[in-house]
């Protein structure tokens, strides 16, 4: 979809920016859609999720209606074991508190961000091999 | 009073009297040979004139200013302010190529969890 006037150039690049960081440095896939979730906003971004495809079991997604002022944070069911609710709850309110101020694109920046710190990278269980 | 302090003050009356009588009849001659600045009326402002510097001038300032202070929001572009609704298309960061179709034939993720906020 394209980038419609939402954004800044330079809000839209600190948005990518921080979805960059987050895959680089914690292997997470975040996918940020900021726009009108009709209805039910937990059910509408669960179908936005949906339709993130084969990727969207590991995906997270943060949905985000500037309108009705919600936020939404759906993690599939394969990177829930990483990412566990209580910190999208905490990414998530890192977020609303930027967006009281009126900062956006600040806000979905920081709380990417925030996700990306508590998703650690996955560690490897059972392969320590005691002296 | 005495006679002394009298006559001080009769000298002293005289000596300003004197002044002022020549200064009075001295400044009109002068006057009339030597015009000071402003005391002859030019010619005066057309209407254009008269326009441009009482309405052109504060109207250009009022442009002037309300172009600097509205410069800078434009220049940073659109801004989101809580309360008062959203106005732009949909951006879907890092989402589906075709979102359209997809979101359509798409089914609501199961077993998901996350965490949901208001502002």
């Amino acid at each position: 979809m394209p980038a419609g006037d939402a954004f800044s150039p330079r809000q839209q690049d600190e948005v990518v920016r921080a979805i960059r960081l987050a895959q680089q440095q914690s292997q997470l896939p975040v996918s940020v859609y900021v726009g009108t979730l009709e209805g039910d906003s937990r059910a509408a971004a669960l179908t936005l999720h949906g339709a993130l495809g084969d990727g969207a079991t590991r995906t997270v997604l943060v949905a985000v209606d500037p309108g009705a002022r919600r936020v939404e944070v759906v993690t599939g069911p394969e990177v829930r074991r990483r990412l566990d609710d209580r910190a999208a709850g905490l990414a998530a309110m890192t977020m609303t508190s930027a967006f009281q101020g009126g900062d956006l694109a600040g806000g979905i920046a920081s709380g990417v961000l925030a996700l990306a710190e508590y998703a650690h990278v996955p560690p490897s269980l059972h392969t320590d091999t005691p002296e | 009073m005495t006679a002394r302090h009298l006559r001080r003050g009769l000298a002293g009356g005289t000596v300003a009297l004197v002044l002022l009588a020549t200064q009075g009849l001295a400044s009109p001659a002068f006057a009339a040979t030597h015009p000071d600045d402003g005391s002859e009326s030019g010619p005066g402002l057309s209407v254009l004139q008269t326009i441009l510097i009482f309405v052109g001038i504060p109207a250009g300032l009022f442009v002037v200013i309300a172009l600097l202070v509205t410069a800078p929001s434009i220049a940073r572009g659109p801004r989101y302010r809580p309360g008062l609704g959203w106005w732009a298309a949909p951006v879907w960061f890092n989402g589906p190529d075709d979102a359209d179709s997809a979101v359509r034939s798409a089914s609501a993720t199961a077993g998901g969890g996350g965490a949901s906020a208001r502002w």
